[in-house]
C-alpha cells in the first residue's frame, strides 16, 4: 500500500515536470496524405529544445498541434499532465506562447505597446496593469525605447522582438518560435538567438522554449535537438550527439552547421561533435 | 504607392495629437456636416481658414497633406469637368456645340474642389494623428449605445483596427508585386483599356492569396493569445476627456456660431 502512494507522487512529480507529452499521435493533410503516424515526444520542462527538418517535414504542423489550432486524427497531446481537447484548449494556450515566421502577419497592434497589449486585453487585465507589465516584457527583448512606433518603422528582426515581448507578458511556461527567424537577415537572426539566450539565462528551468527551425546554426544553441523528417523522429539527443551524425542528416536533406560541416571535411578528424571554441582549441592543439 | 496617406498614422506630440480621438471623430463629423451649408465664397474661406489653423497645429510637414490628396487628383479633376461644363446659367463665357462654360459653372467647380480638397485633409488630420487603435476604440464608445440593439461594436471596432492596420502593409505588397511583374516586362502604364486591364489581374491574384495567408497567419496569432472574443476584453487605452478636450470643444462651437453668422450676412 505505502509503495503504491510512494509510486503515485513518484508519477505525478514526473508528469509536472513534463511540459509536453504526445502519445501516438496520427494527423493527416488530406486522405491520401499521412504526415504524422504513431508520432511520440515527450520535453521535460525547463529544456529548450530544437525540433529541426527541412521543408515540409511536419514540424511546423507539429507546432500547431500542441496549441490546438489544427486537429489531430488521434492520440493525445497533454501540456503539464493537461489533455488537450476543445474543453481545455483555452487554459493551454495560456500556457504556451508562440512566435510565428512572418513578422508582419502576426503584429495585431497599431503600435508596439498596442501589441503588446492585445494579449493582455484578451486576459482582462485592468487597463492601469498594463503599462507596467508593457514595459518589463519590452525591456526583456530591450525594445522599451520604441513603445510609441508603429511596425512599419521596424526592422524584421525588432518586429519578431516585440512579438517575443508580446508572448513574454503572458508569462507562459512554454514559448514555441516556428521558423521565427527564417524571414530576418543575419543581424536581425543574431539579435533574436541572443534575446532567447537572455530568456535562457534569466527564467531558466521556469521557461521551456522549443525553437522550430532548420538552421542548424540555431539548433546548435538549444539543449536538445529532435530532428524530424515527414513526420518521423530521426534523431533525439544533445546537439553533439545530434550533429556527430553527419550522413543521417545529410539524408535528411539538412545542411549541417558550419562548424560540425568543417568538422566533417577535416583530415584527421576529432572524436565526435566539438563546438566553435572546443574546436578552435583541438586545432590550435594539432598545430603543436 | 508608398505616398498613399489615407489611413497612415504619424507619431507626434501635437496638441492635436493629444486630443481625445473621440473629440477629433467629433469634431470631424461636425466640421463636414456644417461645411456641407457653405453657400458662399466667405463661408468656404472661414472653413477654409479653420483647416488651415488645425493643420498648423498637427506640427506636421505639409507634404503630408499634400499625399493625402493626391489619390483623389482625378477624381477631383473629373467632378470640377463635370460641374464646368454642364452648370446652367448666366452669364456664358464661352461655349462650343451643346457645352457652354457659364460663370456659376466656375464658381460651382471651384466650391465643388475646394469642398473635396476641404474633406479630404480634414479626415487626413484626424487619421494622422490618431492611431488606428484609437480610431477604432473612439468608434467603439460613440457607437456604444448601440449595442443595447444588437450590434456588435467591440468586434467591427476590432475588425476596423486591424483593417486600417494592414492597409499600408497591403499597399506596400501591391508596389513589391507590381515591381515584380514590371521587372518582366510588364506594363500597367500603356496600351488601351482592355490591355490595361488586363494587366491588372496578375496583380490582383497574388495580392488577394497574399492577403488570406495574412488573414489566416494573423487569425492564428491573435488566438494564441488568447483572443476568444472582442466583448470580453479590457482595453489599454483608456479613453477619457481632458482640458484641451473641452476647449477643442468650445473652438468647434466658436467655429459653428461664426460660420452661421457669416454665412447670414454674406446673404444679405
Amino acid at each position: 500500500m505505502k509503495h503504491s502512494i510512494k509510486r503515485k507522487n513518484y508519477d505525478k512529480i514526473r508528469v509536472m515536470n513534463q511540459a509536453i507529452k504526445i502519445n501516438n499521435l496520427k494527423y493527416n493533410y488530406d486522405s491520401e496524405q499521412t504526415l504524422f503516424h504513431d508520432f511520440n515526444l515527450e520535453i521535460e520542462s525547463g529544456q529548450w529544445v530544437a525540433l529541426v527538418g527541412h521543408n515540409g517535414s511536419g514540424k511546423s504542423t507539429l507546432a500547431k498541434l500542441i496549441l490546438g489550432l489544427i486537429e489531430s486524427e488521434s492520440g493525445e497531446i497533454s501540456v503539464f499532465g493537461e489533455k488537450l481537447s476543445i474543453d481545455t484548449v483555452h487554459h493551454v494556450r495560456e500556457q504556451i506562447g508562440m512566435v510565428f515566421q512572418n513578422p508582419d502577419n502576426q503584429f495585431v497592434g497599431a503600435t508596439v505597446a498596442d501589441d503588446v497589449a492585445f494579449g493582455l486585453e484578451n486576459k482582462q487585465l485592468p487597463s492601469s496593469d498594463m503599462p507596467q507589465v508593457i514595459d518589463e516584457a519590452l525591456t526583456i527583448v530591450g525594445m522599451q525605447d520604441f513603445k510609441d512606433r508603429e511596425p512599419h518603422m521596424l526592422s524584421g528582426g525588432q518586429k519578431q522582438r516585440v512579438a517575443l515581448a508580446s508572448v513574454l507578458a503572458l508569462q507562459p511556461k512554454i514559448i514555441i518560435l516556428d521558423e521565427a527567424t527564417a524571414m530576418l537577415d543575419p543581424d536581425g537572426r543574431a539579435t533574436i538567438m541572443k534575446t532567447l539566450q537572455n530568456l535562457k539565462l534569466k527564467f531558466g528551468s521556469e521557461l521551456t522554449l522549443i525553437t522550430i527551425t532548420h538552421d542548424m546554426d540555431e539548433a546548435i544553441l538549444a539543449d536538445r535537438v529532435v530532428v524530424i523528417n515527414d513526420g518521423q523522429l530521426i534523431l533525439d539527443g544533445e546537439p553533439s550527439d545530434v550533429f556527430s551524425q553527419y550522413d543521417i542528416l545529410r539524408q535528411n536533406g539538412l545542411e549541417l552547421p558550419f562548424v560540425v560541416e568543417l568538422e566533417a571535411q577535416l583530415k584527421p578528424q576529432p572524436d565526435g561533435y566539438l563546438n566553435e571554441r572546443e574546436l578552435i582549441q583541438w586545432l590550435s592543439h594539432l598545430k603543436k | 504607392m508608398n505616398n498613399i496617406m489615407i489611413g497612415r498614422f504619424v507619431s507626434g506630440n501635437s496638441w492635436v495629437h493629444r486630443l481625445d480621438p473621440r473629440t477629433k471623430m467629433l469634431i470631424t463629423f461636425v466640421y463636414i456636416l456644417v461645411m456641407l451649408w457653405a453657400n458662399s465664397w466667405q463661408t468656404y474661406a472661414w472653413t477654409t481658414l479653420f483647416v488651415i489653423v488645425l493643420v498648423k497645429l498637427t506640427d506636421q510637414p505639409f507634404k503630408l497633406y499634400w499625399d493625402g490628396l493626391k489619390p483623389i487628383f482625378w477624381l477631383i479633376l473629373f467632378t470640377v469637368v463635370l460641374q464646368l461644363l454642364f452648370t446652367p446659367g448666366t452669364p456664358v463665357l464661352f461655349s462650343f456645340g451643346p457645352l457652354r462654360v457659364t460663370v456659376p459653372g466656375v464658381i460651382n467647380a471651384v466650391y465643388v474642389m475646394v469642398r473635396f480638397v476641404l474633406i479630404i485633409l480634414m479626415s487626413t488630420i484626424l487619421t494622422l494623428t490618431t492611431p488606428p487603435t484609437s480610431i477604432a476604440n473612439a468608434l467603439e464608445s460613440l457607437l456604444g449605445p448601440l449595442k443595447k440593439i444588437g450590434i456588435p461594436v467591440a468586434e467591427l471596432s476590432l475588425m476596423l483596427a486591424i483593417a486600417l492596420r494592414f492597409v499600408p502593409l497591403l499597399m506596400d505588397e501591391t508596389q513589391k508585386i507590381m515591381n515584380a511583374q514590371k521587372s518582366r516586362g510588364m506594363s500597367f502604364s500603356t496600351g488601351g483599356p482592355v490591355k490595361r486591364a488586363k494587366a491588372i489581374i496578375p496583380l490582383l491574384i497574388p495580392l488577394f492569396v497574399g492577403a488570406l495567408q495574412r488573414a489566416l497567419d494573423l487569425a492564428n496569432a491573435m488566438e494564441v493569445r488568447g483572443f476568444k472574443d472582442a466583448v470580453q476584453r479590457t482595453k489599454y487605452r483608456v479613453l477619457s476627456y481632458q482640458k484641451t478636450d473641452k476647449l477643442a470643444f468650445v473652438a468647434l462651437g466658436g467655429f459653428v456660431i461664426i460660420f452661421f453668422v457669416i454665412k447670414e450676412l454674406a446673404h444679405v
